[in-house]
């Protein structure tokens, strides 16, 4: 049963489209005051993308949940050649290789990257019979399409897209179905590999701002100073904020990167916990929202593709969160829809649309190729 | 099918388990949340509030420096500059093209302000023209709203109203430079707009001019920019102290004025205190081109000029003191007790001395003839000197000679001196290895030869004479208490003896500085002596045909003009040290500058009254 454009457009999960927006109009704002009101520095293009990827939002939920299937091991193939590709041509950002330049375009392979491990995660699962789900030969083929992206990011060095990589694999993983002693095992080898991890795996700059976390009197102008100073802007946000555009800590740029990563202390400040609160809650609303558009959809591929996204999307919101309150190390993660960043907004709008085009294609049968199990 | 339904029912399982992790981890967020803006909010707010303030320098006035009388010499004068933050400018060069158009800015400054802006914080502001005239600084500011990220300002810069008269004594102030931050740490040093004394009278009592820095509450952000002001009185910046000098600003006026065109230097002091009157290097140079910053025109100019301005010859100029010399001669002689002075030695102008003949400068009309020591002076007979010299030794007259305030340097404070030479047998072994022949006895006899002194030096040789033989040594900034000097110990009559000899020079018919009533003050009278400092060797047969004038010489070959004397005769006051170099014979141009300075000195002195002194 094909739908028309129109009955289409219709079907599509307004009250999610809405509040994406809402939460990137929060962004227009808020960096409007970050920018000391200026609204060419930054506020303007953040308007401009927000409509831009709307659209493209749209265009992706339109686009029959059939297509993504199919493009799903391409897009993933893509994103690891470009990560590859960074290695070679990759262009120098704060000290991080995270950009590739195609001439007039510059990407950030690692975005799309979030994408394509999710879409083919979803694809992978979709397609192997159910008991391989646990089995070895299973795990393995999953474990290394998480993997090796993990490393290219890795290696950039980008530690926070690296553990949004992993995390969100292993988030699919466990909703795949791999069985609780996998699950167990896997624990107590993560409790032995972090360690390991932060003492080989770990730039010195990486290492050092896990430390500070842990104390942050440590190093109170290096690399402890974005925390304090986030904890100082918030903090002195108290209940109702200093107001719009009034906050001191932001207005004197004693926060770095206000604009970015730390647009959270912005709100903070000047909206206080209420303001802080309010973002929070409608973040969880598209969150909670999308958990319940993924268990609205049919076929396994839709519900596994929604649920990667999501997760993709409140790791973002969390890590980023949790770094500015000062209770996760800073790395780099920005707050999705509200920091200033265009690849970052493409990556998530597009993220949306496909969620709406699972959503929108619920009903759709895909039926899985694994081993005569037909759905 | 029921495996999948299974499945998915699994599916939903774990759905809603990442769910209530993820409310557990938004749960938790809130709460920290709340932690950060409710709990510890008060202790937030304070840290914020340390956060804004911040205290910053403000800098002292620097002290006046005025002459005996209060004159001003060095003083603050308000001043226009412009800075530019590079910090606030989009693109430095494109904003210097653009205040290029307004005021005059070459490609060295700009590259000076690139160069500038890279090495500090980038809200540091660079200063691009310290020192604008009104007018152009008006037009600056008129343009100020196309220019962001330029900054005027109106500061305090030295100035000296009388540069040229006073460049060396004086110095000048600068920016300090690495190896002062090194040796001092007063953050004051670090300022951009911060100028210390960097020679002169401003090096040496640059503590007491400098002041104290004070301290302005002030709101910065986080880049150390400032936004807003808190003024306490009780923190501001304390003035430096004003220095005062011993020096007479208009006699060193004076002086400029008699030397004209002429290189040199000149020394007056008072010969009881060791005040220093007059302490002048010509020519001069404006020190304010110091104080801006000089070009490289300037530089060229100065280092181009053959008379050396940035020279300070008064006190850093050794020079032969030729004739002037004659006074420690004769005093080493009578100390001795191995001369009479009554005793003469015939003058036939030639002095023969093994196979070398020595010549006195008078050859026309056959020498001075017979010649005691009371004329030898007056005379300036150099053949009487070359006698005397063989019985007193050359140990006795640089014995006397060190008394008198030659081969050494005084407490002046500014740097630049030199301790001239007065030699002997070890100078000359340990300079050249050679040991001391007679006729370099002969030579230092008549001050030419090793010998060399400055005008400082001179004039103090002069006041130890004239003031009966106290060591009375120069100073330049006023003291509290005057200062005492003992007694040198050579016998009072020897001394009045000299004295009355150097007055025969200038005052007597027939002294080689003699001009009818010399002082030009009415009952008030002199004593000097006169030096024609040779520079240059007379080849034997120069001297067989004939010696050239010094007017066909090239100046640099001229001798210089020399001139040492005190006045009043009776009751010595000042005393003098001139030499005006390749200025020709020694009766001319050093005793006219001379006899200026002295009878200035004692006009301003209030001793004469101008409008009655003038004879």
């Amino acid at each position: 049963m094909i739908k028309s454009a129109l009955i289409k457009l219709y079907d599509i999960n307004w009250l999610l489209a809405v509040m994406v927006g809402l939460i990137g109009l929060v962004g227009v704002f808020m960096i409007y005051a970050a920018t000391g009101g200026v609204w060419s520095a930054g506020a303007k293009q953040h308007f401009l993308r927000l409509i831009f990827a709307g659209g493209l939002m749209i265009v992706v939920a339109l686009c029959d949940i059939r297509i993504w299937y199919a493009l799903a091991y391409p897009i993933f193939a893509l994103s690891l050649l470009l990560l590859a590709g960074v290695d070679f041509f990759g262009v120098t950002i704060n000290g991080s290789e995270r950009w590739i330049d195609l001439g007039p375009v510059r990407l950030q392979p690692s975005e799309l990257m979030k994408l394509g491990l999710v879409m083919a995660l979803a694809r992978f699962y979709h397609d192997i019979a159910n008991w391989r789900i646990s089995h070895i030969t299973g795990l393995i083929g999953a474990l290394l399409m998480v993997a090796i992206p993990a490393q290219f990011v890795l290696r950039q060095p980008d530690l926070g897209t690296t553990l949004l990589l992993a995390a969100t694999g292993v988030g699919m993983i466990f909703l795949a179905g791999v069985n609780w002693r996998i699950i167990a095992g896997g624990i107590v080898s993560a409790m032995i590999a972090v360690p390991l991890f932060f003492r080989f795996g770990l730039k010195p700059y990486q290492q050092s701002r896990i430390l500070t976390l842990l104390n942050p009197e440590r190093d109170p102008t290096g690399a402890s100073y974005h925390i304090t100073q986030s904890k100082i802007a918030l903090g002195s946000g108290g209940i109702s904020g200093k107001g719009f555009m009034n906050g001191t800590q932001r207005q004197l740029a004693y926060v770095p990167e206000n604009r970015t990563d730390f647009i959270f202390t912005v709100i903070g400040e000047e909206f206080g916990l209420i303001g802080g609160l309010t973002t929070m809650a409608l973040y969880a609303g598209v969150i909670g929202l999308c958990f319940w558009l993924s268990v609205q959809c049919k076929n396994f591929f839709s519900r596994l593709l929604v649920m990667g996204l999501s997760i993709t999307f409140a790791l973002y919101v969390f890590i980023n969160m949790a770094m500015v309150m000062g209770i996760a190390p800073v790395v780099g993660v920005p707050l999705p829809l509200i920091s200033y960043g265009g690849t970052v907004m493409l990556a998530v709008m597009f993220g949306f649309g496909l969620i709406l085009s699972a959503y929108v294609h619920r009903d759709v049968d895909l039926p899985r190729s694994g081993r005569g199990v037909g759905l | 099918m029921s495996d999948n339904d299974d499945h998915k029912a699994m599916l939903t399982r774990r759905t809603a388990m990442l769910s209530a992790g993820g409310g557990t981890v938004f749960s938790i967020l809130a709460a920290r949340l709340y932690y950060l803006q409710v709990t510890r909010s008060q202790d937030y707010q304070a840290l914020s509030e340390n956060n804004r303030f911040n205290y910053k320098i403000t800098l002292p006035s620097r002290g006046a420096i005025r002459d005996r009388f209060g004159e001003d010499i060095a003083v603050n004068k308000q001043n226009y500059r412009v800075l530019i933050v590079p910090e606030q400018v989009d693109d430095l060069h494109e904003t210097l093209n653009a205040i290029g158009g307004v005021i005059e800015l070459s490609d060295s400054q700009k590259n000076r302000i690139v160069q500038d802006s890279r090495r500090h914080a980038r809200f540091v502001p660079v200063v691009v023209d310290g020192f604008l005239s009104w007018e152009e600084f008006t037009r600056v500011n008129l343009r100020l709203p196309d220019l962001p990220g330029v900054v005027p300002d109106v500061g305090e810069r030295r100035y000296y109203p009388s540069g040229d008269e006073f460049s060396h004594i004086l110095g000048f102030v600068g920016r300090a430079g690495p190896g002062d931050i090194k040796e001092d740490d007063d953050p004051m040093l670090l300022q951009p707009t911060f100028y210390i004394g960097k020679t002169g009278v401003e090096a040496a009592v640059d503590k007491t001019l400098r002041g104290a820095s004070g301290e302005l509450k002030v709101e910065v952000n986080a880049r150390g920019r400032i936004v807003r002001e808190f003024p306490n009185p009780e923190t501001q910046a304390q003035s430096g102290q004003d220095v005062w000098l011993t020096i007479n600003k208009t006699m060193q006026s004076k002086a400029a004025e008699l030397f004209g065109e002429e290189s040199g230097g000149a020394a007056v002091m008072d010969v009881q205190t060791g005040e220093v009157h007059t302490l002048i290097s010509m020519p001069g140079f404006d020190n304010n081109l110091f104080v801006s910053g000089l070009t490289q025109s300037d530089m060229d100019r100065m280092n181009s000029d053959e008379k050396r301005p940035q020279f300070n010859k008064v006190i850093g100029g050794g020079y032969p003191p030729a004739s002037t010399f004659k006074m420690t001669v004769m005093l080493a002689a009578l100390e001795s007790g191995l001369i009479d002075p009554a005793e003469t030695v015939y003058c036939n102008s030639r002095y023969p001395l093994g196979n070398r003949v020595f010549n006195c400068w008078k050859r026309r009309g056959g020498g001075h003839g017979a010649m005691n020591m009371f004329n030898a002076l007056k005379h300036s007979c150099d053949i009487y000197f070359y006698d005397i010299i063989r019985k007193v030794g050359m140990d006795k007259l640089r014995e006397t000679a060190l008394r008198l305030g030659l081969g050494q340097v005084f407490d002046l404070g500014i740097s630049g001196q030199i301790n001239g030479i007065v030699p002997d047998d070890a100078w000359k072994r340990g300079q050249l290895g050679e040991p001391w022949r007679t006729g370099d006895s002969l030579n230092a006899s008549i001050g030419q030869g090793f010998v060399l002194v400055t005008p400082l030096q001179l004039a103090v040789m002069t006041a130890r004479i004239a003031n009966g033989a106290k060591s009375v040594s120069p100073y330049l900034v006023i003291k509290d208490k005057a200062p005492q000097f003992p007694d040198l110990g050579f016998n009072p009559e020897h001394l009045a003896f000299i004295q009355s000899a150097m007055r025969a020079v200038t005052e007597e018919p027939g002294g080689t500085a003699y001009a009818p009533n010399a002082l030009g003050l009415r009952g008030l009278e002199m004593a000097g002596k006169t030096g024609t400092g040779q520079v240059r060797g007379i080849s034997a047969a120069e001297r067989a045909t004939r010696i050239r004038n010094n007017r066909e010489l090239p100046w640099k070959l001229r001798d210089h003009s020399i001139f040492v004397g005190y006045a009043p005769f009776d009751a010595p006051r000042y005393s003098v040290g001139v030499i005006v170099e390749h200025g020709g014979s020694g009766a001319k141009k050093a005793p006219a500058i001379a006899r200026g300075l002295l009878r200035y000195a004692l006009q301003k002195d209030g001793l004469i009254p101008f409008d009655k002194g003038e004879g």
